[in-house]
């Protein structure tokens, strides 16, 4: 339900200007929907942004998706209110990557092309 | 030439002299404090203050009822309070979509009695109930809850937002056509104008929109795109200009640009004063004068060392002091992590109190007017926001451009503009792009900043069985008669919404039977089945 979209839209076209494809899929998106537009897409992988606490719900839920259907996509993380503890759960959990507040555009652009390639 | 800019990119020179506004026409552009056209304020010269609140709601009705009594209790002079995302995009807490977010960023709101327990043992007579809450049913319940109370609905004072273009498309979607959006808003301002005429029915909210990292110019001039819009087809209803004009309001936003933002607020009140005069033909002068509230920009705060957020919602608080504004909510330092913690709420509250009893700003009525900068600034800043209007509507009737996704594009740039200037450094931010500190060295107030509040679990049980337990029969009958008015154009919606409520429907209820009269889904996301 977040609504929160500055973070997202930036960080799409930061790396489109890197040359990646982006298929952004905008606000109000739910696990399955997801998962069923990284199919269709055949995505290299998914990038989650955050301002409110939903994530730490719906994270575990996109992941146990992709894992049933055994989709190898990386899913990676980001939002200000992902705490550090959080963000080692969510590692632990199997997130790929999770980007802080203080992630740099170049350390971003890195850590996703690391991923992919 | 110069290589200093504004915010929004106003050329600024090291000095200003009274070259700089030799052709300045006191009497046309500034007037007296309290006289046309209001640059100097609305009100006449003498002691003021502004409405002092913070931005409150968490969890479910109850505990934000909690929540407004101990703030009114610590010197709050007005409430203002936003519901959480499922209830403004117009769902109920036990929409599958939205039960993960019940309660965590405002209050579950979603049903007349939410709305009783919101406002339980409140001075409704007297205090200034602002909502951040969807408006047309606000005011509905309100009206509704001030009759259980056995207070006149006269008496009322407070606000709702309307929002009908841009929260679609940067804010809280309600996935309805535009028409019915502005149908809302017009029907609730006309109902509220009748019944409720101290009650600020249409406050235009600029803040929202802007926090998608609009500069001031940006900012107001879709604000009075929004305002212009609504106010024509007000009057194409037949509504007398005088009779609505003096209860608008403009909810603005404040970034770090001190001067830019005080000349912003002054340059909207002559604006709004020449507009309603000369352009709507508005006499009384009520009309002429907007009432400015304010929400310090969430935008400008960091995550890194949250105790810097402190200070800036300090100037910024200070800026709208000085720029005379009638209402004000600080940023809660703890923005960037979660809804206002109580630590946080406290201090903007305090923070506010500090401007006001310890400054003495408030003993001189615009106390900065005749500035060469301010004069010049304001009014260049005027002329600016008027040429952007005229730009835009003369691209095409804004209800279009809507439509055709304009201004969502608009947003999308302003957003990547934004992430690109603090990228680059060309909007320097303390801890974030310059002075940071390292993660671990980051501790101060974290703490806080960084403790959750679960969903409310218990609250969408609650109304998964006050669902239960009404008379479905009922429910389907005032459920129809709202889909049938919102069929019947003209129609004004406020009045089967007020029965509806009162006979135990909810929002979400409400909202799909009109969505399926303008033959949109019922539930927009595809999770629900139509009631009736």
């Amino acid at each position: 339900m977040d609504q929160h979209e500055v973070g997202a839209v930036a960080v799409s076209r930061l790396l489109r200007d890197a040359g990646m494809e982006i298929i952004y899929l905008g606000r109000f998106n739910t696990p399955a929907g997801i998962v069923k537009t990284s199919i269709e897409e055949d995505a290299d992988a998914i990038g989650l942004s955050c301002h409110s606490w939903e994530y730490l719900h719906y994270v575990p839920e996109l992941l146990k998706m992709l894992n049933d259907q055994r989709l190898n996509i990386p899913v990676v993380i980001g939002g200000s209110v992902i705490t550090p503890g959080d963000s080692d759960k969510l590692k632990d959990m199997g997130v790929a990557a999770v980007f802080g507040p203080s992630t740099t555009n170049d350390e971003l652009v890195e850590s996703i092309q690391q991923l992919v390639s | 030439m110069t290589d200093q800019f504004t915010r929004s990119k106003i050329p600024i020179k090291p000095v200003y002299t009274p070259e700089d506004i030799k052709d300045f026409d006191n009497e046309k552009k500034l007037g007296s404090p309290g006289s046309f056209p209001y640059t100097r304020g609305i009100r006449p010269a003498g002691a003021w203050t502004w409405i002092q609140r913070e931005l409150s709601g968490e969890g479910d009705p109850k505990t934000s009822n909690e929540q407004l009594k101990y703030l009114i209790s610590q010197g709050q002079t007005g409430i203002d309070v936003i519901a959480d995302a499922p209830s403004m995009a117009l769902l109920d807490p036990d929409h599958p979509l939205g039960v993960n977010a019940v309660g965590t960023q405002g209050v579950s709101i979603c049903c007349l009695q939410d709305f009783r327990d919101l406002w339980k043992d409140l001075p409704l007579d007297s205090l200034t109930i602002s909502n951040s809450i969807p408006a047309i049913f606000t005011a509905a319940a309100l009206y509704l809850v001030a009759k259980e109370n056995s207070v006149s609905a006269q008496k009322l004072r407070g606000s709702v937002i309307q929002a009908p273009f841009f929260a679609e498309d940067c804010g809280y979607a309600t996935h309805m056509p535009f028409k019915l959006r502005l149908r809302l808003a017009c029907d609730s301002i006309e109902f509220c104008t009748k019944k409720m005429p101290k009650f600020h029915a249409f406050v235009e909210d600029t803040y929202f929109f802007s926090e998608a990292g609009l500069n001031a110019i940006e900012e107001m001039a879709l604000g009075f795109i929004e305002i212009r819009h609504v106010v024509r087809d007000l009057l194409k209803r037949g509504l007398d200009i005088d009779s609505f004009a003096p209860r608008i309001a403009i909810l603005v936003n404040c970034s770090m640009d001190f001067f830019e933002e005080i000349a912003k607020i002054r340059a909207t009140r002559r604006l709004f004063a020449r507009m309603m005069k000369a352009e709507f033909g508005a006499q009384d002068r009520r009309s002429w004068a907007p009432v400015i509230t304010c929400h310090t920009s969430g935008l400008s705060l960091t995550a890194q060392q949250p105790f810097n957020n402190i200070v800036r919602g300090a100037i910024q608080s200070l800026a709208l002091v000085l720029a005379g504004v009638q209402a004000l909510e600080i940023s809660a330092f703890d923005e960037a992590f979660r809804t206002p913690s109580p630590e946080s709420h406290m201090v903007g509250l305090r923070t506010q109190q500090i401007v006001g009893l310890e400054t003495n700003v408030t003993k001189v009525v615009d106390p900065l007017g005749g500035s060469y900068y301010l004069e010049a600034l304001t009014d260049e800043v005027e002329k600016r926001i008027w040429d952007m209007i005229m730009d835009i509507e003369s691209k095409g009737d804004p209800a279009e451009l809507s439509d055709k996704g304009f201004f969502k594009k608009f947003f999308d740039d302003v957003m990547a503009r934004y992430a690109k200037e603090i990228a680059d450094g060309v909007l320097p931010k303390v801890g974030l792009n310059c002075l940071q500190i390292p993660d671990e060295e980051d501790t101060l107030l974290k703490e806080v900043a960084e403790t959750k509040i679960e969903p409310c679990w218990d609250h969408i049980e609650s109304i998964k069985k006050y669902k239960n337990k009404r008379d479905p029969q009922k429910i389907k009958i005032v459920l129809q008669q709202c889909y049938q008015s919102a069929k019947a154009e003209g129609e004004n919606l406020t009045y089967p919404i007020i029965k509806a409520l009162e006979a135990g429907a909810t929002i979400g209820e409400i909202s799909g039977v009109m969505r399926m009269a303008y033959n949109y889904p019922y539930d927009p996301h595809g999770m629900l089945e139509p009631i009736i």
